[in-house]
């Protein structure tokens, strides 16, 4: 019994030594395994005079559980080291690139497209569709541009043949839309038009959406509610728009739709010719004709009907000076969008 | 059109400054593109459009002005007072349906001679080139001034003074002003004197009957013709002029015996001579439209609230008078304003002068509710989303091909692709054909981007191609398209797959993202792709499309230094490929009980391809057969000459319960029999 301070006092003296896992379980089998120190002492308790073997116990399991409680703490604390060791071992240059293959891009029309036929689809138009190489008759023709009309030349055209041409623009999908369906009638066309024509601001291609509303009882204030809202929710609530008399053969009365520069801010600038205002789409209410040579009692319907060119409207979104750019396809344009 | 404020001032008293007369101009139709100083004036440059040919002028730009600012229009002098010599020609109107009124005067005496100044400098500002000749100059000068176009003969070269209008017929050859013989087709209209033809009518003079220094005796014709005829006739000939621009979109009937009085007394003024009477034949007289209105419809057309007497005063002011009906009333367009014919176009006069702007805002009565987007235009834009995701970049192309692409791509004459539609007027002739690949299209860019530096490309266009099956209009098929090149730099994580097999892996996230199965990859008969290197993509018996390397010649003819050849494309049949998209999905329950792999490893001849062994595989048909796997492929070492190695890994698994190792152990070992019985393979030791 007088031994167990000197016992404990080298108890910590080794325990002090330890520097690893091996070392400790060394010591914990000196003093705690079934041979250990503390073990055997225990064991031979029985030996001990009776008055005495009591108290002994007593400061022998204390011994032990201080053995115990010592060597799982140092047990815990040397862990960590070794797995922070290890850690520091598997250190990665934390700054060498990801593997990845980069999603690629939608085509800035492409994606303005989308923004566009979201923001109608949200307010309950159907897209429609129509052929590229289509007849002089919907083309022309049921749009109230007949042979030899002036209005005309306000398209250069190319031709396939005497009546077939590539469309010069998204309006022919209102006749043949109007043929097959009855109103009340909410569509967008969106789609590829040509013209016969090519410098800094126009494309032989390009692409318009087209958008007509027929029912009984539409007016031209419709109009300029609908494009309002459309144009407020594209371009921002606090754009200015303003409607203007214009001329579609189609359409009377006609009107371009212009909004506030948004370079700046209607002060005038190369943007918007110094004018402040920027064309952004022609429209109007459905010619009484049109509805005539689509089958339609031009008596019992109204309707609008609105085009906007995609580039245009892209080349504003962007600030992008040359329209060629967008067919022009290189990556390094692409990849900006 | 050019205006001069300063002209504009003559008719009309306006004090507000250019700019905002400019402003609402615009606001009234009248769209002014640009503002000019020029000296002390300044100048408008504004686009008329084709349904207002009244406003081809100063004096239809100063009406306009009028209107916008209330203020009175002040007509230019044109009266011939005194008494007149006898007219002395004659004019005979044979085609009177295309020509519905000519009227001149002989003017004798003149000196042909430099115009004054102020006629010079206001053509000049206007755009029209002096001629050094007062008469040409005059005419000219009341052309921009009142819209008429007016045309001057030396009287003297008229035989037997006389004028017939009449059709070419076949005597179809004259030369004109410019200098140029022009032969002109039957129908056109001329006109003649008593033998020979002297001008084509509307458009240009004859040379011969034209005024030259010394002329002394001049005809000058004031006339209506046929608007569409002027334009056929015109395009025919391909000859446009500031004359023909104005008869082609409709001039005043009624004012132009005014303009040729103008015209007659500027010539006095700076000429000198002496007017005869006005010679005036007109056949068919002008007779005022009467359109009905009702301003509660135009009202309600418009969402405007106008009383019928505002209404009215307000057409009034823009020169159309009307007649009070009670509840409503009737409208008489004046012959200048041949637009207006029916109650919508009275609406527009109205809305114009009331002001769009003035006009509310309202949304239709129509719910704006109900749109959406269709199944086929949402698995389009899947297309698009998986495209993008593996990686490729979308293009847009021009719609056209040049024809040398087809030989290019050595595709054989009875391709479906050589069914072309052909443009008659390109830009270029590479731009003649309408394209029905995208595939040269996806060369160009290529191409295009290779040479200035790119490496790697994944480029993908989504388009519509034009096959002429003989039908008036040609097949408009969408197309899926792309192109990939990998130069193959080095890169500091390797492992990539060889790009047919980064291709194909992109394809087949595209199938499985639109839950299209079973495509099967067959070889491809494509003249322009690496016969080895090269598939199609069939299901069900239907080509959807192809994907492979172009043919080493065909990347030699791009004649472009690639550091790789393997060049790869794919082009599928959109309508094709979404045919197979699933209408519905349904639900398969997730599996409850533990799977057992097994794996088998192969020695095959080298012409048994994997997906042949898949289908003996799939031919086996064990119901605990879950999934096949093809985890290995392997040539050379330790696999014998013309030899390969393929490992599969099988997953069984029952819905209803655990499997034990020696139930599956025996399947899998009649399963590998059956393999190497099907296919004269060996296992791999």
């Amino acid at each position: 019994m007088d031994e167990l301070p000197s016992l404990k006092q080298q108890f910590l003296e080794e325990t002090d030594r330890i520097s690893d896992l091996a070392g400790l379980q060394l010591v914990r089998a000196k003093y705690l395994g079934k041979k250990g120190i503390v073990t055997s002492q225990l064991k031979a308790l029985s030996s001990v005079p009776a008055d005495k073997r009591r108290e002994y116990g007593k400061a022998l399991n204390e011994m032990k559980g201080f053995a115990e409680e010592t060597l799982k703490g140092l047990e815990l604390s040397l862990k960590e080291t070794e797995k922070a060791k290890r850690l520091l071992a598997e250190k990665t240059d934390i700054t060498l690139p990801g593997r990845f293959t980069p999603f690629g891009r939608r085509h800035p029309i492409s994606q303005v497209l989308s923004e566009i036929e979201d923001i109608f689809v949200s307010m309950g138009f159907r897209v429609e569709d129509g052929p590229e190489i289509e007849l002089d008759y919907y083309n022309f023709e049921a749009l109230n541009i007949p042979k030899d009309h002036p209005a005309r030349d306000m398209q250069d055209t190319f031709y396939v043949s005497d009546d077939v041409v590539l469309r010069t623009h998204t309006s022919p999908v209102q006749v043949r839309v109007m043929e097959k369906h009855k109103p009340p009638l909410k569509i967008i066309a969106p789609g590829k038009v040509y013209r016969c024509d090519a410098d800094v601001s126009h494309t032989a291609m390009f692409h318009q959406v087209e958008g007509l509303m027929v029912d009984t009882d539409i007016s031209f204030s419709d109009l300029k509610g609908v494009l309002e809202l459309f144009i407020h929710t594209f371009f921002g609530r606090d754009i200015p728009v303003r409607f203007r008399p214009s001329y579609f053969p189609f359409t009377e009365p006609s009107a371009e739709v212009d909004m506030g520069c948004i370079f700046c801010s209607g002060g005038g600038c190369r943007m918007c010719k110094g004018t402040g205002w920027i064309e952004i789409l022609g429209s109007g209410l459905v010619n009484p004709r049109v509805f005539e040579m689509a089958g339609y009692n031009s008596e019992d319907y109204t309707g609008f009907a609105f085009g906007m060119g995609v580039e245009r409207i892209t080349l504003l979104k962007y600030s992008i000076d040359d329209i060629r750019l967008f067919f022009e396809n290189d990556i390094r344009f692409l990849r900006q969008f | 059109m050019k205006v001069s404020f300063d002209w504009l001032k003559d008719f009309v008293d306006v004090q507000a400054a250019p700019p905002e007369v400019a402003d609402r101009l615009t606001m009234a139709g009248l769209e002014v593109e640009g503002v000019e100083d020029v000296g002390d004036d300044v100048l408008f440059e504004v686009n008329v459009t084709p349904n207002r040919p009244d406003c081809l002028s100063i004096l239809g730009i100063a009406r306009e002005t009028a209107a916008a600012f209330g203020l009175p229009l002040k007509t230019p002098a044109a009266e011939i007072g005194g008494e007149l010599l006898p007219a002395g020609v004659t004019v005979e109107i044979i085609a009177p349906e295309l020509c519905h009124r000519y009227a001149g005067r002989l003017i004798t005496g003149i000196k042909v001679a430099d115009s004054p100044a102020w006629i010079k400098d206001r053509l000049e500002k206007c755009g029209i080139r002096s001629l050094n000749s007062n008469i040409v100059d005059v005419t000219n000068y009341v052309l921009l001034e009142l819209g008429h176009p007016l045309h001057a003969f030396d009287a003297d070269k008229l035989a037997e003074s006389m004028i017939r209008i009449a059709t070419a017929g076949d005597k179809a050859s004259i030369a004109t002003l410019d200098g140029v013989e022009r032969k002109l087709p039957a129908e056109a209209r001329r006109i003649w004197d008593s033998r020979r033809p002297v001008a084509v009518a509307g458009i240009m003079g004859g040379e011969e009957s034209s005024v030259k220094s010394d002329t002394v005796n001049i005809f000058l014709e004031s006339a209506y013709f046929l608007p569409s005829s002027i334009r056929r006739t015109s395009k025919k000939l391909g000859l446009r002029t500031e004359s023909s621009y104005r008869f082609e979109r409709g001039t005043d009937i009624e004012f132009l015996e005014k303009a040729l009085d103008r015209a007659a007394l500027l010539i006095r003024e700076t000429g000198g001579g002496e007017v005869h009477a006005i010679v005036d034949v007109y056949p068919r007289k002008y007779v005022p439209l009467r359109v009905e209105a009702d301003h509660r419809r135009i009202n309600s057309l418009l969402g405007t609230d106008i009383s019928k007497d505002e209404m009215r005063n307000m057409l009034s002011g823009a020169g159309i008078r009307t007649e009070d009906h009670g509840e409503a009333f009737a409208a008489f367009p004046p012959a200048y304003r041949r637009d207006v014919t029916r109650y919508v176009d009275l609406a527009e006069e109205v809305a114009r002068i009331y002001n769009y702007d003035n006009i509310p805002v309202t949304l239709p009565k129509t719910p704006l509710s109900g749109g959406g987007v269709t199944r086929k235009e949402k698995d389009r834009e899947q297309l698009h989303e998986s495209m993008r995701k593996s990686g490729f970049t979308e293009v847009i192309n021009y719609s056209f091909m040049n024809p040398a692409d087809l030989d290019l791509l050595a595709l054989p004459d009875d391709d479906i692709r050589r069914r072309h539609v052909s443009v008659l007027n390109p830009l270029r002739q590479e731009d003649s054909l309408m394209r029905t690949t995208l595939l040269p299209s996806l060369l160009n860019n290529f191409v295009y981007n290779i040479s200035r530096g790119a490496g790697d490309l994944r480029l993908y266009e989504l388009s519509k191609v034009f096959i002429d099956r003989g039908e008036r209009l040609p097949d408009e098929e969408s197309r899926l398209g792309g192109i990939f090149y990998r130069e193959g730099l080095p890169s500091i994580w390797k492992e990539e797959a060889p790009a047919f097999f980064t291709l194909k892996g992109a394809l087949g996230s595209l199938f499985g993202e639109l839950k299209v199965g079973d495509v099967e990859f067959v070889q491809s008969e494509e003249v322009f792709l690496h016969s080895g290197k090269s598939a199609d993509m069939v299901r069900e018996g239907r080509k959807l499309g192809f994907i492979g390397e172009l043919a080493p010649g065909v990347v030699e003819s791009l004649r472009l230094k690639v550091r790789k050849p393997e060049v790869l494309v794919f082009e599928m049949d959109v309508e094709v490929l979404l045919s197979f998209v699933p209408e519905t999905l349904r639900y398969s329950p997730v599996p409850k009980y533990p799977p057992i792999e097994r794996d088998v490893a192969l020695i095959l001849d080298e012409h048994i391809t994997a997906a042949a062994v898949r289908k003996v595989i799939n031919e086996f048909g064990s119901p605990y057969m879950e999934d096949v796997e093809l985890f290995d492929a392997y040539r050379g070492k330790n696999i014998p000459e013309k030899k390969k190695s393929l490992s599969f890994r099988i997953i069984y698994r029952s819905p209803d319960r655990t499997l034990t190792d020696d139930e599956v152990e025996t399947v899998h070992q009649e399963l590998v029999e059956f393999i190497l019985r099907e296919t004269g393979g060996e296992i791999r030791g």
